[in-house]
């Protein structure tokens, strides 16, 4: 017992090192995937005020930029309006029918902070469970997705964005319907890359990506980037494909949150496939 | 009482600046300049070690709750706390130290002041890029991160004591 304490004694320097280490690096590999609360995240109600205010300096700096960005946004939409067309057949009629129902709503929000040099890249955004934000919801940008909602507090939610490491959003080539996960390796901005395509695919360069909607985050076909580089991976039969984005994370400012209306009875039809036996032994 | 508003008010500024600024600006190539080092050293020589390790705990906490990392930051902080005085006592002048001296540019000897904090820096950006990384693989981009932002945070630790730090040690 003396021993014990003399233990103790010798070490408790490094016994609260030690101590004070195993709380930080837990939270840190933990919450990359299970956040366990926004209190230690730009979502919580100080460090959200703290970054609005910041965010009343920097806004400032992109201004212009995500101006022109909106007002091209708007021309493009304006020109898919009825009245830019000038009718050339009379004698159809457009009935409002029940073919078709709402899936997916927008909301507007605005990113107040964000890095995007870091190994993982969170944006924090100025909407939060008052507006409708929930958790694993899907935000894209004008240009391209940007990530996924991680983690949400009353007036702030913080955004997994496509530059981290685990992103793992599934995307597919446009022209041949060809899918992969999305990955980004921590070091360009503006290049990621996608995993899990089979060599057999015909992929050419400069090839338009888009997201597949197959998990219910995404709508499909929003916009993710074009093949850069195609290369081969030794001993597997997959294609290696760079990504340059859409989007410059860089400058964003002005993003949309989408809220899949049918998301829950997508669960739940999902979570009827029972569980593979031989999936769960290997 | 006047060292501890002193130190309380320089916390709040370095969280601040480390979060909102040097968290923030991009300068390539991977470099992530960072300066709260510069706070730790800056504590009074003789305090405490187990409650200078907690305050670096929270300074590292503050920035990382702020930055999204989730306790690196932290981490990074404690081990500096940790080892602050081992360096000390490698690094200690024939003469021993004055009692209850502040580090700075203007006590202490420039050269001492470079290996000193040099040393602190390449230790403290080393175990950060490392944990940031965290792939074996990487290795060479933790090393190319590391050597070339060390420089940057050094300079601008010295920058910041020369512009902010009076002679007579007080803070402007």
């Amino acid at each position: 017992m003396r021993n014990l304490i003399e233990f103790f004694k010798r070490f408790q320097v490094f016994l609260v090192f030690a101590a004070l280490q195993g709380v930080a690096l837990s939270t840190y590999f933990t919450s990359m995937s299970f956040p366990r609360s926004q209190y230690l995240t730009s979502a919580s109600k100080v460090n959200g005020e703290i970054l609005s205010w910041k965010y009343e300096f920097t806004k400032h700096f992109n201004l212009a930029y995500n101006n022109t960005r909106l007002q091209k946004a708007n021309i493009r939409l304006r020109e898919t309006q009825p009245g830019s067309f000038i009718r050339l057949q009379y004698g159809l009629v457009k009935i409002d029918d029940t073919l078709y129902k709402q899936q997916y709503e927008y909301m507007p929000a605005t990113v107040i902070n964000s890095t995007f040099d870091k190994r993982n890249n969170y944006f924090t955004l100025n909407v939060g469970s008052a507006q409708g934000i929930e958790r694993d919801m899907g935000v894209f940008s004008d240009y391209g997705i940007v990530g996924v909602v991680h983690n949400v507090s009353e007036h702030f939610s913080v955004v997994k964005s496509v530059l981290t490491e685990a992103i793992n959003i599934d995307v597919m080539m446009e022209s041949s319907e060809a899918h992969g996960l999305l990955k980004w390796d921590g070091k360009d901005a503006r290049v990621g890359s996608i995993s899990g395509i089979s060599n057999d695919m015909r992929i050419k360069k400069w090839d338009r990506i888009v997201t597949r909607g197959g998990s219910g985050i995404f709508p499909k076909g929003i916009p993710v980037g074009k093949v850069s580089r195609i290369g081969s991976i030794e001993g597997l039969p997959l294609w290696d494909i760079s990504v340059l984005f859409s989007e410059d994370y860089r400058r964003i400012q002005r993003v949309y949150v989408v809220r899949n209306l049918l998301k829950k009875e997508q669960e739940k039809i999902e979570s009827l496939i029972p569980v593979d036996k031989e999936e769960t032994t290997r | 009482m006047i060292i501890l508003f002193k130190h309380t008010v320089r916390f709040v500024l370095f969280l601040l600046a480390q979060a909102l600024l040097f968290n923030q600006i991009e300068l390539g190539w991977g470099i992530h300049p960072m300066i709260y080092p510069l706070f730790i050293l800056l504590l009074p020589y003789n305090m405490n070690v187990f409650l200078s390790m907690l305050v670096a705990f929270a300074l590292g906490i503050g920035i990382d709750s702020i930055s999204n990392t989730y306790g690196l930051h932290a981490s990074a902080a404690v081990l500096l706390a940790y080892l602050r005085p081992m360096i000390f006592s490698v690094f200690e002048p024939r003469d021993g130290y004055e009692e209850g001296l502040e580090m700075n540019i203007y006590s202490m000897d420039f050269m001492w002041l470079l290996y000193v904090f040099g040393l602190m820096l390449i230790v403290h950006h080393l175990w950060f890029f490392t944990l940031e990384l965290f792939k074996f693989n990487e290795i060479l981009f933790i090393l190319k991160k590391t050597i070339l932002s060390v420089p940057v945070s050094l300079i601008l630790c010295i920058l910041i004591q020369v512009i902010f730090v009076k002679k007579t040690g007080d803070r402007s």
